[in-house]
């Protein structure tokens, strides 16, 4: 078992960038959380969006469907430090849409254009290959249906998109309407000082 | 152009000729004999899937290669190590800087090529270890493009380098002065003349033609010089989840490739109609 964390420590974590990055205001919300209390978070090794094995299969939206929220609180997030931050991402991009004049795919993947993509330094015109990108999923726009989280997952890609609760969303249901439905049980009570821990450091992009 | 499955070898358990966690690299000496890395050890198997001998390694292996004289050269986390054709060692390479994660071994006329997958650039050694160049990192992004995590590259009859960018969608061909000739392959998502997902092929070897190995769906395919696909070799028998897959190809055409799952080695043969 992990030692306690004190305020101070819970203050610092919130302090750090990585967590801000990928809590966003959901992490002041959880400071405010009485120490032993618990939230609702999604486990990533039984999302079937998301564990390995289940490769072809269509997206689960359930968590998007039956949360109490109305746009569900849970959301897609991108853990920087594992992406590939790849020229051509499968959760951007539907990669079976017709290719364009630029050799890319036509059609996004998102249905409602909640990934953003941009280079990463310098691009060259004449090669866009020949770059890095940065992909920023639109907390406002996405309603966790999965789909960017399925195609980013190994082995078509490195699994660095899951889908969180968002804790500043989430109203804490006794019984949680998203853990009813999931057929995995992938939606866990943890408590408040695991939820406080950050995943992944947000690299630099330069 | 069609191919056929004429054998199986290894696959997954604790006798001599399977493998327990791993099997990631592939080669072929002249005498047609596969030499497979997987788990801490090198097997040698004959032409007809038998395995004649294996030996440690001292740490987990990561790609083998057989120089033109029989030494045997394996591939680990910041070294490479040298062995006779019997398994005796007879040198170490060893470099925290230039041998990262060594993915994939080959040969040159005046040297050795050693991919470090960590740096993601391919060195060019002299016969005694010493850097001569880098080959793939001139360019803006300052390496291969690998979110795969490997490099892999092999080297035609005529000493120029062929090596799998799968984060553009091509096989690249490079002088071993790391000047970059040309590439083959585009993406396309549905093509099968195309390199599909985020990042194809990931590995690649070089016979008469260009063979490669895609993952998500796995598959391999076969293609001229000028990167025209001649065939689709197979896809069913992988498992689904397979990446990074090895590949080889022997003398007469036959192609040996790695399901990194299943931990079986798939032999491939052309159909001659």
């Amino acid at each position: 078992m992990s030692e306690p964390l004190s305020r101070r420590d819970l203050l610092h974590n919130v302090a750090r960038g990585s967590v801000l990055a990928t809590l966003s205001g959901g992490a002041l919300f959880l400071v405010q959380k009485a120490h032993g209390q618990v939230v609702w978070q999604v486990d990533a090794a039984r999302c079937i969006n998301s564990r390995l094995g289940d490769t072809g299969a269509e997206a689960c939206k359930l968590c998007t469907t039956e949360c109490v929220v109305a746009l569900s609180a849970v959301r897609a997030v991108n853990e920087y430090a594992k992406c590939g931050r790849c020229n051509i991402c499968p959760a951007y991009f539907n990669i079976t849409s017709a290719v364009d004049e630029k050799g890319l795919p036509s059609e996004k993947l998102c249905p409602r254009d909640a990934i953003a993509r941009k280079p990463i330094g310098k691009a060259d015109p004449e090669d866009p290959a020949n770059n890095f990108y940065e992909y920023v999923i639109d907390e406002e726009k996405c309603d966790g249906c999965g789909k960017c989280v399925m195609k980013c997952k190994e082995p078509l890609g490195l699994g660095s998109i899951v889908l969180r609760v968002r804790y500043d969303r989430c109203v804490g249901c006794n019984r949680c309407a998203i853990s009813r439905a999931c057929p995995k049980d992938a939606l866990m009570q943890i408590p408040v000082e695991e939820a406080l821990r950050p995943p992944e450091i947000r690299p630099s992009t330069e | 152009m069609e191919y056929r499955q004429i054998r199986v070898i290894g696959g997954k358990g604790s006798v001599p000729s399977q493998f327990t966690n791993s099997l990631r690299g592939l080669a072929v000496d002249t005498h047609g004999q596969l030499h497979a890395a997987g788990d801490s050890e090198i097997k040698v198997f004959d032409a007809a899937g038998r395995l004649k001998r294996r030996w440690s390694t001292a740490r987990p292996v990561h790609s083998v290669a057989v120089a033109g004289d029989g030494a045997v050269y394996a591939g680990e986390e910041r070294q490479i190590e040298i062995f006779d054709g019997t398994g005796k060692l007879v040198n170490s390479w060893r470099d925290e800087n230039l041998l990262g994660r060594v993915t994939a071994i080959g040969f040159v006329k005046d040297g050795v090529l050693a991919g470090d997958a960590t740096d993601r650039a391919i060195r060019h050694f002299d016969h005694d270890g010493k850097l001569r160049n880098n080959i793939g990192k001139d360019n803006p992004v300052h390496g291969l493009l690998i979110p795969n995590g490997v490099v892999d590259f092999a080297v035609d009859a005529q000493g120029v380098i062929h090596a799998a960018n799968p984060g553009k969608h091509r096989v690249e061909r490079y002088l071993p002065n790391g000047a970059l000739l040309g590439h083959i392959g585009r993406f396309h998502g549905t093509d099968p003349a195309g390199f599909g997902g985020c990042c194809n092929p990931t590995n690649v070897a070089v016979g008469d033609r260009i063979y490669v190995t895609e993952k998500a769906g796995p598959r391999a395919k076969v293609y001229d010089f000028t990167g025209v696909l001649q065939a689709v070799i197979a896809s069913a028998p992988f498992h689904p989840n397979c990446k990074n897959m090895s590949v080889a190809v022997d003398a007469r055409g036959a192609v040996y490739i790695a399901d990194t799952v299943q931990l079986v080695i798939f032999v491939f043969e052309p159909v001659t109609l």
